[in-house]
């Protein structure tokens, strides 16, 4: 594929040829969104459906935020009327039962079959329940994960709230990959802010499988700049239990327990256990031994079918993180992709960009970001001379950076579904 | 299509075969997922909305060369060279 070919190809014959396809995104999150957003500003009259079974989408960017009390759900919640009204996106509030690769139809949860030309998939994480026995769907009632954003979250925000004075509140960090790499810190971070001022004997204890985490110093100088982290009543430790990763729950005491039997009981458990692509991509055959969906960066199709693009979380973009940003980001390359297909164009080389933001207090914001673009064996490379986490220096660096931040987040939310 | 823009075309798809050369639509829309936050003007992500290429394109060199104070877009202008910074620039003025 030469680049050159690209600046070719806008001859007017080509054009209109396959603008009326059907275009199927499935899945209404950051990057299902986006796609559909991004592919109605390139073709005007494409038939473009999204199929999602919530009417309402809660974001989990800014949910951990709800635990140092500075937004609400209903301020995290979006619909899909301007993708509808404002977009012409089609939407059917349905699942996706199955796919029928060979005849290109789905088959819907209500039972409707619906044909596609292209699909793309945006269908996010499942989880691993197998990977710390004891710890089932049904127990994340009693144990929230909160890694998917709405009642698993106030759930946790309840049991916080909830906790007995100088309570452990045990954080099981999940193993790479996984959505949201500073995800879990945030969450220990907004935990603390809120624990200092209510219940400052309490403490939160990270276990992590990993030998590390991400902006790992910014997150460590913040704690102890405002957690006394370090020191023998921090409020939060992190623990890395690389070599005897926690493998096991017992409900009843309140316990989790390492492969060597280490024991940590807390008031408060939070597993988020280790992840894989949604249910449907596995099921449709897209996924791979390492349980993601491995694509043609510069596509974004699945290397089993050529006719499914997958993006966000459920894509294996490494060494782009799982992020809401790099979801949306995924989905405007995916977009220009499908429409060069469509028109039988070759389309121009794809970027990305990703930028993650995380709140240790709330006028502390640090940031990562990252850009990237294809190697010479057309694999997707950080630009190396960009990129990195936020610098260290004047102490209004960090006050900025939480207010943009919360700009961030509102602005992408905007960019993705409105 | 002109035929001096096809044979620059052509001369391109010869010349560079593996040239990746940038799209600034792209680059573009991946931009606007943060500067398009209206709600919080003083304290927020600055709106690039009736900017000049010009502008855009002094404030993007500066980011890069450290010319200039800031938290994040030094670190996301130095992933472009300065006339792709140029280029992309001139699209998000023109759109
Ligand atoms: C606590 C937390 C904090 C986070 N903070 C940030 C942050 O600050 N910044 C950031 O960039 N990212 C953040 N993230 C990560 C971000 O939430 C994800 O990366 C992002 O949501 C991925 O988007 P997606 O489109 O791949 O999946 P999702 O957003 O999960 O969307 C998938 C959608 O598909 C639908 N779906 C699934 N199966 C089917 C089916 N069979 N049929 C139809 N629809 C289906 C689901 O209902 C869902 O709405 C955070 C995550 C967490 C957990
Ligand atoms: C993750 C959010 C984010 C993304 C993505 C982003 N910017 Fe920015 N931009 C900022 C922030 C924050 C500032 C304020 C300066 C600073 O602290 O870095 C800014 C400032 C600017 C300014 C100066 C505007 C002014 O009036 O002062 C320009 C121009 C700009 N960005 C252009 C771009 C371009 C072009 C891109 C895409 C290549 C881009 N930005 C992508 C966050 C972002």
């Amino acid at each position: 594929m030469t680049a050159g070919a690209g600046v070719l190809s806008g001859c007017e014959n080509v054009r209109h040829k396959n603008t009326m396809a059907n275009v199927v995104v499935v899945g209404g999150g950051f990057g299902g969104a986006t796609a559909a957003k991004t592919l109605r500003s390139l073709a005007a009259d494409l038939n473009i459906t999204l199929i999602e079974p919530k009417a309402d989408y809660i974001t989990c960017p800014g949910s951990n935020w709800l635990f140092a009390g500075l937004t609400s759900l209903p301020q995290l919640t979006v619909d899909y009327l301007a993708l509808k009204q404002r977009h012409g996106i089609r939407l059917v509030t349905d699942s996706v039962k199955s796919i029928d690769r060979d005849r290109r139809r789905l088959r819907l949860t209500s039972g409707q079959d619906l044909a596609y030309d292209r699909l793309i998939l945006s269908p996010g994480i499942a989880f691993q329940w197998d990977a710390i026995s004891g710890y089932t769907a049904a127990m994340a009632n009693v144990f929230p994960h909160a890694w998917q954003a709405g009642t698993q979250t106030t759930l946790l925000v309840r049991q916080l709230q909830a906790m007995p004075a100088g309570g452990v509140v045990l954080i099981v960090a999940p193993p790479d990959p996984y959505r949201c790499p500073p995800g879990p810190y945030e969450r220990a971070s907004m935990m603390a802010y809120w624990l200092k001022q209510h219940n400052p004997r309490a403490k939160i204890i990270i276990l992590d499988p990993k030998r590390g985490f991400s902006k790992q110093a910014l997150f460590e100088a913040g704690w102890r700049q405002h957690f006394r982290y370090g020191t023998a009543d921090s409020l939060i430790e992190w623990h890395s239990l690389a070599d005897n990763p926690i493998t096991q729950l017992d409900a009843q005491t309140h316990t989790v327990i390492s492969d060597f039997g280490d024991r940590f009981r807390g008031d408060v458990l939070n597993i988020i256990p280790a992840q894989t692509a949604a249910t449907l991509a596995s099921e449709a055959s897209l996924t791979d031994k390492s349980g993601w969906c491995p694509v043609n960066p510069q596509t974004s199709q699945s290397l089993f079918d050529p006719y499914i693009h997958v993006i966000g979380d459920a894509a294996h973009f490494a060494p782009i993180p799982k992020s809401a940003f790099a979801a949306n980001s995924e989905a405007k390359a995916c977009a220009i992709a499908v429409y060069s297909l469509l028109n039988e164009q070759t389309a121009s080389t794809a970027n990305w960009l990703n930028i993650c933001y995380s709140l240790i207090t709330p006028e502390h914001g640090i940031s990562v970001a990252g850009i990237y673009e294809l190697d010479g064996e057309h694999a997707v490379a950080a630009v190396r001379e960009a990129g990195g986490v936020s610098q260290v220096g004047s102490p209004e660096l960090p006050i900025l950076e939480a207010d943009y931040a919360r700009s961030a987040y509102q602005s992408l939310v905007n960019n993705s579904f409105r | 299509m002109q035929l001096k823009q096809r044979l620059t075309a052509l001369w391109l798809m010869w010349s560079l075969p593996v040239f990746a050369e940038i799209n600034p639509q792209l680059v573009a829309l991946n931009c606007v997922s943060c500067h398009q936050d209206h709600a919080a003007p003083e304290r927020g992500i600055p709106l690039l909305v009736g900017l000049s290429a010009q502008t855009i394109q002094q404030d993007l060199l500066d980011f890069k060369y450290d010319r200039k104070s800031a938290t994040l877009m030094p670190r996301i202008a130095k992933g472009f060279s300065d006339d792709e910074l140029r280029v992309i620039a001139e699209y998000i003025a023109q759109h």
